[in-house]
């Protein structure tokens, strides 16, 4: 894939997830995708990850992926952005967060995922507000 | 700067750090150099970051990057690591992290620096 088309994956898929359009992540998705998660350390299907995404939508009246800086590699892209979450509460925050993905004929084959769980509670607007607001 | 170039500074760099070399680090950031880690949001100046680095050498008896993959785009490259630790209890720990470097002729410039600060408190063995 070339530099463009790798660019345009990533902004497809983060638009998709942004806009909550699962069906169109499956695509993105290769049916042998893996997604991990340094939160967890451990890995898990495509088909997991998508089929986990409508119940974690609930969560949130919106989000958006914010500040996406992209790079491009031989076999696929690292985009470093901000996760601007508005809670139903109203109460708004942000995370930053790293994704590293490699991809083969137009698809996404895995994705590595890196953030601070440490700040999920400020973001979700349940702890100290050690979270930044956006 | 080219694919290996950029390789061998990222493996240089860590092999610095682990065996405790602040010059050698130091010699690797470029004199504007800044980083920045999503722990605190915050872009610190490289003196700064060569402080945190003595200072942080004091809490641990050992410090390794294993398992580095490294990836490099046309300005830098990109390193996922575990971080092994060994207190001087002899309690050892293990956490997932993520570098992003920006680099210009043989020098990093700038560091991204992703982790989760929640496995600093883990038990060790668990994190």
């Amino acid at each position: 894939m070339t530099d463009g088309e790798i660019r345009e994956l990533c902004h497809r898929f983060f638009d998709a997830y942004q806009d909550r359009r699962v069906d169109e992540l499956a695509e993105l998705y290769a049916p042998d995708c893996i997604v991990w998660h340094n939160v967890f350390g451990r890995e898990q299907s495509g088909a997991d990850n998508l089929a986990a995404l409508p119940k974690s939508y609930e969560g949130q009246r919106r989000r958006t992926y914010d500040d996406r800086t992209i790079d491009t590699f031989e076999g696929g892209f690292v985009i470093r952005y901000t996760l601007a979450g508005v809670q139903h509460s109203g109460h708004r925050g942000a995370l930053w967060i790293c994704i590293v993905a490699l991809c083969r004929d137009g698809r996404i084959t895995r994705i590595d995922e890196y953030m601070d769980s440490s700040k999920f509670a400020a973001w979700a607007g349940r702890g100290p507000a050690s979270g930044r607001a956006s | 700067m080219t694919d290996r170039e950029l390789r061998e500074l990222c493996t240089r760099y860590f092999d610095a750090i682990e065996r405790r070399d602040v010059d050698a680090v130091a010699g690797m950031y470029a004199p504007g150099f800044t980083f920045w880690v999503n722990l605190t949001g915050a872009e610190s100046s490289r003196e700064e970051n060569l402080a945190t680095l003595r200072e942080g050498y004091a809490l641990l008896r050992r410090r390794t990057y294993d398992d580095r993959r490294i990836d490099t785009f046309a300005t830098g490259f990109l390193a996922r690591y575990s971080v092994n630790v060994v207190q001087h209890g002899g309690r050892r720990g293990s956490f997932a992290a993520c570098i992003v470097a920006l680099c210009k002729d043989g020098r990093i410039t700038h560091i991204d620096e992703y982790l989760d600060s929640s496995k600093f408190r883990a038990p060790a063995g668990e994190a």
